[in-house]
């Protein structure tokens, strides 16, 4: 039989000029110019939108800013509107397509303009300070939950049916069910506060305060010590889903001709397990991966809130509360670009180890 | 569900199905799958615990000031003097005498049908902080009532584990006539004093109800969008598909934080447009490429041929197939709905119109009782309630997938 | 007598990611009423892609498709339904053409009512059971409320010609209708599809790759046989058959094992130049046959696409896209 498949367009809209649209088309074709391409699409799009929602909602930041200052600092109306433009690094007296341009200049510098709350503070150096917090735990617990999953997903699919599997398998749809600040709370109160196990007040923050930062020991096993509970949560909370669809994978891997044929070709059965089965039912772990960060960091709002740990999610909810719009619009951008960036990541290594979408350029 | 499409066709499709025509099949399907079983005894239990439960008993939103944050099981208390121990154990041996109360209490509301028929009466004490109840006993001892009706822990307390030596000699002659008159507070009180268990059966309606308007919502949008995208193809397709990953890409919690600072969501039907307007995606790219395989099928293909319009091969041809993988996603969906808006309450994001589970967690964490270990349950029995739902959907959803996708069940069992 | 389907220069690519894969390629072919026409080749030879445009479920990339005389593009409303309802599709495989979530009687009656062919749902049972009957799948009582997958092999196949039936098409496009059915009732389903040519005046085009059962079917038709998206040879039956003309089909028909062994041995087997398969994107010039021909002419079969035509003096009335042969050049094989 023919295998037809329906016409496709192919690629978006190119150039008109037949050579410009000739190296469009090279440089379309080519894996990683194509995915870098569509990230900076994606954070474009992102940073328009949250653009004109600041702005053009009904009851937008800056309308309620310039209340605020009315009313609670006896400012003018005009006042107010010119101390709220700076702030929010816009002119108002230009059209809001002129202010957008402009905003984007900004960006394209770094400048994500000055915090409402702690005046003269600028937004990016408030980010500077929390971020690696978050990458450092979120990471962390990706690659631990990661690494553990994988283990345990091929273990469950050697012994599928068995005891083993099914008892890994319900904790691991019992792990990946419960949301992971409800494990958090759970913990929380169990081990710490019954069981005490540990104490819930000497483990908030990012580190114990009476250190001084440094490469020393004590310092460190401070730092590991305070990011322990949001790590844990993150390992717990997406571990399950590692497990089964690793399993899974593993599974459909364990029934596919080559491998069978290397069995009978006499290959020692770790040879065959590295090579053959790992290598490929881990692949499809990878556009999971691209899923999975960009609910922990969402998710880090939360946990790191409930363990009073000081990173981007807990600054983000701060500046909610505290009304402070341009920290949380820079944030915001920041905690996208990060979900966008780990994505690009995973992609690129899914491409590196599958030669499939290196050499054809798409799935 | 009467019947739940199947497949006995086994071929390299992921989600055929036939209908069959009873649900017989899919039962005893269920019951070789212990998780799924589980899993949907559990939805049963929810489903009686948010429909039936809470017109069977009442709300109880009562403020008892003398009963701050006590543990699971507590109750009222008949207490008297030693002598009369024997002679009054119930409300009703109190004919004639004189028995004290605290003010806006059970013990208050117990006693009134009494009062008001002449039976005995009643003297009514105010609560404020540290008197009240010492006050009580003391009317007790020096024989002002015959009988008082407290809160059990705040007697032992008094009565067991007092450290005031004067008072201890003072009491000494009090004891417990009854120690379970009314019914007891299953999981203990908050700290207002008011019935955790209450809370805890009506609690959950709300929640349960948004949850599943949402992945409704999402599910919907995600089948119609990906059918969409899938059977116009070209120009929608890219463009649907490119809109899909951005919001894909977006973290949609944070944005979800962002969006309820700037909109007030007191609105639960808001909150699901909301959260489903953010989590269709991976569903709609999954429908997508459903659709597109199935309309490839030659049974669509005929169906074309005999000319029997769009409508018809979407409706029957198309979407009967896939029933099976829009219920599993639809509950997954629902899981997802669950963790967003209950997320959102916790923050403290979402007006507080309805004291969900949500809301206790919420309390539990501002108030601090979380901290406490005198309270755990306040804060205990909202997660395990959120947690065994979440964990009966999702086992329920998983049986479903292992018995749907023939992929799974041949690889799992090559013998069967 | 006006043929009633025809291929007027019909072409038709595929596009996968950017390369274009030319399937069918400037191909003449006319149906004419009440013939049986077979297609055979190879995978890939495009006959699949032929049915589906002679079925109307393709459009053509280039070239014209006439129905009745009509160019079917051109056919709009009323028209357009009437030759949609003519021609009909049998697919090869009877586990994957009926829908697994309608009865038999569904899946029969929806065209029924669609086509206000019944009014009522006595009127459509009734014509359901007839259906039924026609092809051989009685009692029908025990059938109509059945599921496909209750049913046999055989048995789905006949329900997917029934279906194909219930619009009293003209023409029955039977893409390898029988390929997936086991070998024993094969027969019986031949049988029963030519019957319908005198009971139901239906002219059937069927597409196979087996040789053996195009000889079978359409002893009393013609046969186009189909290579790289071009018909390389078109005539009756037991011309090409008996007597086949280009190199392409007398390796085919060399090819085939008989029953009788003995005879299969002392066959004379063509050796091709070339085993390889050429792939529809990288087409070579001229005939695309001629890397594997036995007798390929160097400077005219890589440079001229061939045309189809007679053979001068040829006794064979098949028409062959073979220019040595047409033009009358001396052929001699190659020896490898």
């Amino acid at each position: 039989m023919a295998t037809e498949s329906p016409a496709v367009p192919s690629g978006p809209a190119a150039p008109s000029f037949p050579i410009a649209r000739h190296a469009f088309r090279r440089f379309y074709t080519n894996y990683t110019a194509r995915t870098v391409l569509q990230a900076i699409v994606t954070i474009w799009a992102v940073i328009t939108f949250t653009f004109f929602l600041i702005r053009l909602m009904p009851g937008n930041p800056v309308e309620v800013y310039v209340d605020f200052l009315v009313n609670q600092q006896n400012m003018t109306y005009d006042e107010a509107y010119s101390r709220a433009a700076s702030q929010f690094r816009f002119d108002p007296n230009v059209s809001l397509v002129t202010q957008y341009v402009e905003y984007m200049g900004q960006l394209l510098r770094g400048d994500l303009g000055l915090s409402i709350t702690s005046s003269g503070t600028r937004v990016i150096d408030q980010i500077a300070r929390f971020l690696p917090w978050t990458i450092f735990s979120v990471g962390l617990g990706l690659l631990i939950s990661f690494t553990l999953g994988v283990i345990l997903g091929t273990i469950m699919a050697y012994k599928r049916n068995t005891a083993i599997d099914h008892a890994l398998s319900f904790l691991a749809s019992v792990l990946s069910a419960v949301p992971n600040y409800i494990w958090g709370l759970f913990i929380i109160l169990v081990l710490g506060v019954q069981l005490n196990l540990f104490s819930v007040g000497g483990l908030r923050g990012n580190y114990d305060p009476s250190l001084q930062p440094g490469f020393t020991l004590e310092f460190i096993g401070s730092v590991l010590k305070h990011a322990f509970l949001p790590v844990l949560i993150y390992v717990i909370g997406s571990i399950g889903g590692w497990m089964l669809n690793m399993r899974n994978s593993t599974v459909s891997t364990l029934g596919e001709d080559y491998v069978n044929v290397a069995r009978a070709r006499g290959l020692t059965s770790s040879r065959i397990l590295l090579a053959y089965v790992g290598r490929n039912a881990a692949l499809p772990m990878f556009t999971l991966l691209a899923i999975n960060i960009g609910f922990i960091i969402g998710g880090s709002v939360i946990i790191e809130e409930l363990f009073v740990y000081k990173g981007i999610g807990s600054f983000l909810f701060w500046s909610i509360t505290q009304r402070d719009y341009t920290s949380m619009q820079g944030v915001f951008l920041i905690i996208t670009i990060s979900v966008v960036v780990s994505n690009l990541l995973a992609d690129l290594l899914y491409s590196r180890l599958d030669p499939r979408v290196r050499v054809s350029g798409g799935k | 569900m009467a019947s739940i499409p199947y497949d006995l066709g086994g071929r390299s499709v992921r989600f055929t199905s036939n209908a069959l025509s009873s649900g017989g099949v899919f039962f005893r399907a269920l019951r070789r799958n212990r998780a799924g079983l589980i899993g949907f005894i559990g939805l049963m239990i929810y489903a009686v615990w948010i429909l039936i439960a809470p017109r069977l008993i009442p709300f109880d939103d009562n403020v008892r000031l003398d009963q701050i944050a006590s543990p699971p099981g507590s109750r009222l208390m008949l207490v008297t003097r030693a002598d009369d121990a024997a002679r009054y154990t119930t409300l009703d041996d109190l004919q004639g005498r004189t028995v004290g109360v605290l003010g806006n209490t059970s013990g208050e509301a117990m006693v009134e049908p009494y009062e008001e028929q002449g039976a005995f009466t009643v003297e009514t004490e105010r609560f404020s902080n540290g008197r009240g109840i010492p006050d009580l006993l003391e009317m007790l001892a020096e024989g002002e009532v015959d009988a008082i009706i407290l809160f059990s822990d705040s007697v032992k307390e008094y009565l067991t584990s007092n450290t005031d030596a004067g008072q201890n000699e003072q009491f000494a002659n009090l004891t417990v006539a009854n120690a379970a008159l009314g019914p007891p507070y299953l999981l203990g009180t908050d700290t207002q004093g008011r019935d955790i268990f209450s809370h805890i059966i009506h609690g959950g309606t709300t929640l349960i109800a948004t949850a599943l308007a949402a992945g409704l919502m999402s599910t919907l949008i995600a089948v119609m969008l990906g059918s969409l995208a899938a059977l116009l193809g070209g120009v929608v397709d890219n463009a649907l598909t490119a809109f899909a990953n951005l919001v894909l890409t977006i973290p949609s919690f944070p944005l979800l934080v962002v969006l309820a600072s700037l909109i007030r969501l007191d609105n639960p039907l808001l909150l699901a447009l909301l959260i489903a307007a953010l989590s269709w995606p991976v569903l709609m790219r999954a429908v997508r490429s459903q659709v597109l395989s199935l309309r490839e099928r030659d049974y669509v293909e005929a169906a074309f041929a005999l000319d029997l319009g769009l409508r018809h091969i979407v409706l029957r041809e198309i979407l009967p197939n896939m029933m099976s993988f829009v219920a599993i996603n639809f509950i997954f969906a629902v899981t997802k709905a669950m963790y967003d808006q209950v997320g959102l309450i916790f923050l403290g994001m979402v007006p507080i119109n309805d004291y969900t589970w949500g809301v206790m967690l919420y309390f539990g964490r501002s108030r601090g009782t979380l901290f406490s270990p005198d309270s755990a349950s306040m804060v205990l029995s909202p997660v395990l309630a959120i947690a065994m739902f979440q964990v009966s959907l999702v086992l329920f959803a998983r049986s479903l997938e292992e018995m749907f996708d023939p992929r799974l069940r041949t690889a799992k069992s090559p013998g069967t | 007598m006006e043929p009633i389907l025809q291929f007027e220069n019909v072409s038709r690519s595929f596009h996968k990611g950017r390369t274009v894969i030319p399937v069918l390629q400037d191909v003449n072919l006319s149906v004419n009423p009440l013939e049986f026409l077979c297609l055979v080749g190879e995978s890939g030879c495009g006959k699949t892609t032929s049915g589906k445009i002679l079925s109307g479920l393709l459009k053509p990339s280039s070239g014209r498709v006439l129905f009745k005389g009509q160019d079917v593009s051109t056919l709009r409303g009323d028209d357009y339904r009437g030759y949609r309802r003519s021609l009909q599709i049998i697919h090869q495989d009877p586990y994957a053409s009926l829908n697994p979530t309608h009865t038999i009687y569904n899946t029969l009656s929806y065209p029924l009512f669609r086509h206000n062919l019944v009014r009522n749902r006595t009127q459509a049972r009734e014509r359901v059971a007839e259906l039924l009957t026609q092809v051989d799948l009685t009692p029908a009582a025990d059938i109509i409320d059945k599921y496909p997958h209750q049913l046999s092999g055989g048995q789905r196949q006949r329900v997917s010609i029934a279906r194909a039936l219930t619009t009293n098409p003209s023409v029955l496009i039977a893409d390898e209708a029988v390929s997936m059915v086991d070998v024993s009732i094969r027969i019986g389903l031949l049988h029963m599809l030519m019957n319908m040519r005198t009971n139901l005046g239906v002219t059937i085009v069927f597409i196979t790759h087996d040789l053996a059962l195009a000889k079978y079917f359409a002893w009393d038709g013609r046969i186009a046989v189909m290579y790289l998206g071009r018909i390389v040879e078109i005539g009756s039956t037991p011309d090409v058959i008996g007597d086949p003309q280009h190199p392409y089909t007398r390796v085919l028909l060399s090819a085939i094992p008989e029953a009788d062994p003995e005879k299969t041995r002392s066959k004379q087997h063509i050796q091709l130049r070339s085993e390889d398969i050429p792939a529809l994107t990288d087409l070579p010039p001229g005939c695309a046959f001629h890397p594997r021909c036995p007798w390929f002419v160097p400077g005219l079969c890589d440079v001229h696409v061939p045309a189809l035509a007679r053979v001068p003096g040829a006794i064979s009335d098949a028409d062959v896209a073979c220019i040595p042969l047409t033009e009358g050049v001396p052929l001699a094989l190659h020896t490898p």
